[in-house]
């Protein structure tokens, strides 16, 4: 087991509106987010030392403007002014949750105390995904010519080898949007929240990419989410239950850029990142009460609950059926309703979430004894992390 | 079945790893980049080979026959210059000559709804204009799985 296990807590959590199209710059939306966290944690502006953040825009063909499209550390900075400033990074390989564990492992460095991570999402006018112009350069060469442009068409080709492979119906994946969008009415800061969704909406909706129909993919959306961080001892002392942090990982593998497609890629890359979680934090899959596995794109929920070793490759279809996945199930997932409910902003709401049920403060949607929460935070295969948050540091 | 002369496709621009690769489709053959010190083929190409990390990387000829290792049908019409195929078939193939190298095409001179995982094809050519000429797929017209 991992010598840092529960030595790191989530302490506060915060939460911007979520609007379909940019109203206010999106500096505004992280500062809200960062503000509420602090606040929640029920700590002054003044006591945060460390910044983090993943500010990718995964919209492509847009640009990158500070402030607007992207929140950097380096716009937080220059926000808030901090006066005890100690430590702040912006990672590359790991999605969000790579920014929350470069936060852990400085707090655990002791070279910050207290650590805010944000993820604030932009929604440009038009087209979300576009192909390059005229010309398709690096690994597009061998895919924007054939259609090929955002990740949920790559994500889509590995679902159709997954589904013909396994012998399997994409329509039972009606199971896992209609009960995430339930949970969703349990999440009052998410884009459907007060929006239902039955099976027949999902089985009537239109194609994007097949096997992917409008409800298989998040929509994007403006908005923010944040959380602190701090050690142990420090979380003990403040307002809210900490959730400690039990333990975490990273995928460890890699294939060609430019490589899609590749169902064994998913895999490779979930199991190396939930291995590490697995032996960190001393748990299975069978001792988990809640999860929060990331679903930017459905059947990333298949790769994960399979790679992640919920259950068998093939079989995850099947066991998210007859009340699996819901609030009393035997594996309450995406209770937050996920990125399916709250709209695009990646995998540091599926973390708060974990962080929330965890430390039995996720209202009405909470799960009865949650006390050892999962959490799955990306896609598998390029930027896959995993954790888990414990209730009680034993 | 989609009329692929109504779109128009974004030009795939070589670079010093893929230059040999479009030169080659160019002459109307199909290359993929082998690594000479344990014979892995491998695509998209690389620096280095992804089985032995050699870096000693040729271009060889392979046979156009594979199957559909896996595949999308797209009816998404953000981008306009695909808008008049759609629904059209994407798909990914894994050659009987360079098993793991995939390799993404369109199926062409068919229906979408023949895009089907394990499925053979062929290799067929493309030409955009004087300089580029895609690879892509039918379904194949021979039996032979060799
Ligand atoms: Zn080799």
């Amino acid at each position: 087991m991992w010598e840092n296990r529960c030595k790191v807590a989530v302490s506060g959590v915060g939460f911007s509106k979520v609007t379909r199209s940019a109203e206010v710059p999106l500096a505004a939306h992280a500062l809200t987010a960062v503000k509420e966290a602090v606040a929640d944690a029920g700590l002054k502006m003044s006591d945060l030392d460390g910044l983090a953040t993943y500010p990718e825009l995964p919209a492509t063909g847009h640009a990158e403007v500070d402030g607007i499209s992207i929140v950097s550390v380096n716009c937080m900075m220059a926000m808030l002014k901090l006066p005890n400033l100690s430590w702040h990074i912006q990672v590359g390989t790991t999605n969000i949750g790579g920014a929350v564990q470069q936060a852990v492992n400085a707090l655990l460095a002791g070279v910050c105390k207290y650590a805010v991570v944000w993820r604030a999402m932009h929604n440009p006018r038009g087209t979300y995904q576009n192909l390059p112009g005229a010309y398709a350069q690096g690994a597009a060469q061998f895919m924007a010519p054939y259609g090929f442009g955002g990740p949920g068409q790559g994500m889509a080709v590995a679902y159709t080898r997954w589904l013909e492979r396994h012998n399997q119906n994409r329509e039972k994946m009606a199971t896992l949007a209609v009960t995430q969008r339930r949970h969703t009415q349990h999440n009052p800061h998410a884009y459907f929240y007060g929006t239902p969704l039955t099976r027949e909406d999902y089985l009537n909706s239109r194609m994007v990419a097949y096997p992917f129909c409008l409800f298989d993919c998040d929509i994007p959306v403006q908005g923010a989410v944040a959380i602190v961080l701090t050690t142990a001892d420090r979380a003990r002392d403040l307002k809210p239950r900490p959730a400690y942090l039990a333990g975490y990982g990273q995928r460890l593998h890699f294939e060609v850029a430019g490589r899609i497609g590749s169902l064994a890629d998913y895999m490779e890359g979930g199991r190396s990142s939930a291995k590490l979680t697995w032996e960190r934090s001393g748990f299975s899959p069978q001792d988990v009460d809640v999860a929060q596995i990331y679903d930017g794109f459905s059947a990333s929920v298949i790769y994960g609950l399979e790679s992640y070793g919920f259950c068998k490759e093939g079989e995850a279809l099947d066991f998210i059926q007859d009340g699996r996945i819901e609030l009393d199930g035997e594996l309450p997932l995406n209770t937050f309703g996920g990125s399916l409910g709250t709209g695009r902003i990646h995998g540091l709401w599926h973390i708060i979430e974990g962080a929330l049920q965890a430390s039995d403060r996720a209202g009405s949607r909470q799960v009865k004894g949650a006390n050892v929460s999962f959490v799955g935070a990306s896609a598998p295969i390029v930027t896959g992390t995993t954790f888990i948050f414990v209730r009680e540091p034993y | 079945m989609s009329d692929w002369s109504k779109a128009t496709r974004p030009i795939p621009v070589p670079n010093e790893w893929t230059k040999p690769f479009w030169d080659a489709a160019n002459r109307g053959v199909l290359e993929l980049q082998r690594c000479q010190s344990c014979g892995h083929f491998q695509h998209p190409p690389y620096a280095t080979c992804t089985q032995c990390v050699a870096t000693d990387l040729k271009f060889e000829a392979v046979r156009g026959a594979g199957t559909i290792y896996a595949y999308t049908i797209m009816y998404h019409t953000g981008d306009k210059r695909f808008a008049s195929v759609v629904p059209y078939a994407s798909i990914i193939v894994e050659l009987d000559a360079a098993p793991g190298a995939l390799m993404a095409g369109n199926l062409l001179e068919a229906e979408y709804t023949e895009a089907k995982v394990g499925r053979r094809v062929e290799v067929v050519f493309e030409k955009l204009n004087d300089n580029i000429t895609l690879p892509q797929f039918r379904l194949a017209r021979t039996n032979s799985t060799e």
